[in-house]
């Protein structure tokens, strides 16, 4: 699902690779962690399977289309089949939670009758039933994220990226998020996220992929966050 | 795509910036308007050329006893030399054709000229009117070889021609029409660089749903072209104030001028402002479309 083939990305101004010589193979359904410090690539790692940036060498294959051949005309295309979770939610603060899920829909052209009946569903997949009228300001961090994944999800993408969609919760909380894209990983979905939490990485005993200055030092099924923290 | 979705996000985007939009407005209405207006002085002026053209005449007027021109010497022409005169303007290149004016015929034209002055016409005989020669030129442009040829020629008192008088007024009508094309000009560029301003601020405005319509994989046509659109209401507003100025214009200003100048059949027609007016709107509404779609491509990326 996610082929990395010996991938380099250097940012402009900077003699340090974020990512350096990387390779790493994503199947379909997986479930994905991406552990390290901050700076060690991770969000880099992310931005180039959305093609938001371009690697300076190697090879990147999404859904089994080549990046590096994808024309910019269907970059869009790719990001539907992509769902994405990000730490600060990214929610539009005058949409309410309905209007926040359907959006994404609607600005990818759906019929209004298609949004009408797949949003409620989603909302209820991410448990949030009866909350659909609440404005985002009105809800916790934890049930704004659970919107943020409703509306990652909504698409039925093929992949879903979070880059540590725990990062602004409390533990408790945290664990209702990760119940939430357990549910969505089930459905055959890909899932990759990117996370500092041990304690999460330790409790799902999911596959662990070690970044450290841009290069992989471990990848492991079924790991921990590490000895080392 | 959902035409209702792009007209709303639209409708915001104009709100949030009334100011600029207005300045946009503003800005398109005069500078297309100045466009529209020196395209129909330009039209207006081809038209009364024509008219005019077409009457234009070398007008000799001969010498008759007691005359005060120096040329004249006091002395009537004789018949001898008045047809002399005429085979010699008849011989003359650029010549296309030469009427006799007799005392009678010209005291009947200055009566009609002049019939709103009662005063000036009873105080005038028929005797004080000279006789002339009115000549007919093939190229109404290319006088002045003519003037000469008959110029001191026995028995001419003075040549003049119509032309020397409306040159003038057709030479400040031209600079008209370039200086309001100029003003046109600057300000369809700071027109253009209003928009520009505009659509920036709406991006930045809008950056999070533009954020998230790039996440969730909107084409680059649906997430840019409410910000095309919001310059393009703009620009057909400022169009429609540009039409009613033209045509106030046209009205109160073109049909003044061509009454005291021109006649009736070098009356613009309402043809001609209809085509100014869809010109100006199609300049303006591509412009509008450029300038947008510039900023978008520096301040949206994709």
């Amino acid at each position: 699902m996610i082929h990395f083939d010996n991938v380099t990305k250097v940012y402009a101004n900077q003699n340090r690779p974020a990512l350096d010589h990387v390779s790493v193979d994503v199947d379909k359904g997986e479930f994905v962690f991406l552990v390290g410090p901050s700076g060690s690539g991770k969000s880099t790692f992310l931005r180039l399977i959305l093609k938001e940036e371009r690697p300076n060498s190697g090879a990147i294959h999404v859904a089994g289309k080549d990046l590096a051949r994808l024309s910019n005309f269907k970059v869009p295309h790719l990001r539907r089949r992509i769902g994405c979770v990000f730490q600060d939610f990214r929610l539009l603060p005058n949409k309410n939670v309905y209007e926040n899920v359907a959006f994404a829909l609607e600005v990818i052209g759906k019929p209004r009758r298609f949004i009408r009946k797949v949003v409620p569903e989603v909302i209820e997949l991410v448990g949030l039933e009866g909350k659909a009228h609440r404005m985002p300001d009105e809800l916790s961090g934890g049930e704004q994220q659970r919107v943020a994944m409703a509306r990652a999800f909504v698409n039925r993408p093929m992949i879903l990226l979070a880059d540590e969609p725990t990062g602004n919760i409390d533990p408790a909380t945290s664990i209702g998020i990760m119940k939430v894209l357990d549910r969505i990983n089930r459905t055959g979905t890909t899932v990759v996220m990117a996370t500092h939490d041990a304690a999460i990485v330790d409790s799902m005993r999911k596959r662990v992929v070690e970044l450290e200055d841009g290069k992989i030092v471990r990848d492991q099924s079924r790991g921990v966050y590490g000895q080392a923290y | 795509m959902r035409a209702n979705f792009i007209f709303s996000e639209v409708w915001i985007g104009l709100r949030r910036n009334l100011t600029m939009t207005i300045a946009v407005i503003i800005t398109v209405a005069v500078g297309m308007a100045m466009l529209g207006v020196g395209l129909m002085i330009n039209s207006q002026v081809g038209l009364m050329k024509g008219f005019w053209n077409d009457k234009v005449e070398v007008s000799v007027f001969l010498c008759k006893k007691g005359t005060a021109m120096p040329a004249c010497n006091g002395k009537a022409i004789t018949p001898a030399q008045t047809k002399a005169l005429e085979a010699h303007i008849k011989g003359t290149q650029g010549v296309k054709q030469v009427f006799f004016e007799n005392e009678t015929t010209a005291y009947e034209n200055f009566k009609q000229s002049f019939s709103s002055n009662k005063a000036l016409v009873d105080a005038t005989k028929v005797e004080d009117l000279p006789q002339s020669f009115r000549i007919a030129l093939k190229d109404p442009d290319n006088y002045e070889s003519v003037i000469q040829a008959v110029t001191g020629q026995p028995g001419v008192a003075q040549v003049m021609d119509q032309k020397q008088l409306i040159a003038p007024f057709f030479s400040m009508l031209d600079k008209l029409a370039i200086a309001a094309l100029t003003v046109a000009i600057i300000l369809v560029l700071a027109a253009a660089l209003l928009i520009g301003n505009t659509v920036r601020l709406s991006a930045f405005n809008r950056r999070r749903e533009t954020g998230i319509m790039r996440l969730v994989g909107a084409s680059n046509l649906y997430i840019q072209l409410p910000f095309v659109m919001e310059g393009v209401i703009a620009g057909l507003v400022g169009g429609v104030f540009a039409a009613v100025i033209l045509i106030v214009a046209k009205v109160f200003l073109f049909d003044q001028i061509v009454g005291f100048f021109g006649g009736a059949t070098a009356l613009l027609g309402w043809n001609d402002v209809a085509q100014t007016i869809t010109i100006t709107m199609i300049i303006g509404v591509v412009i509008c479309i450029l300038a947008s779609f510039v900023t978008l491509r520096r301040y949206l990326r994709v």
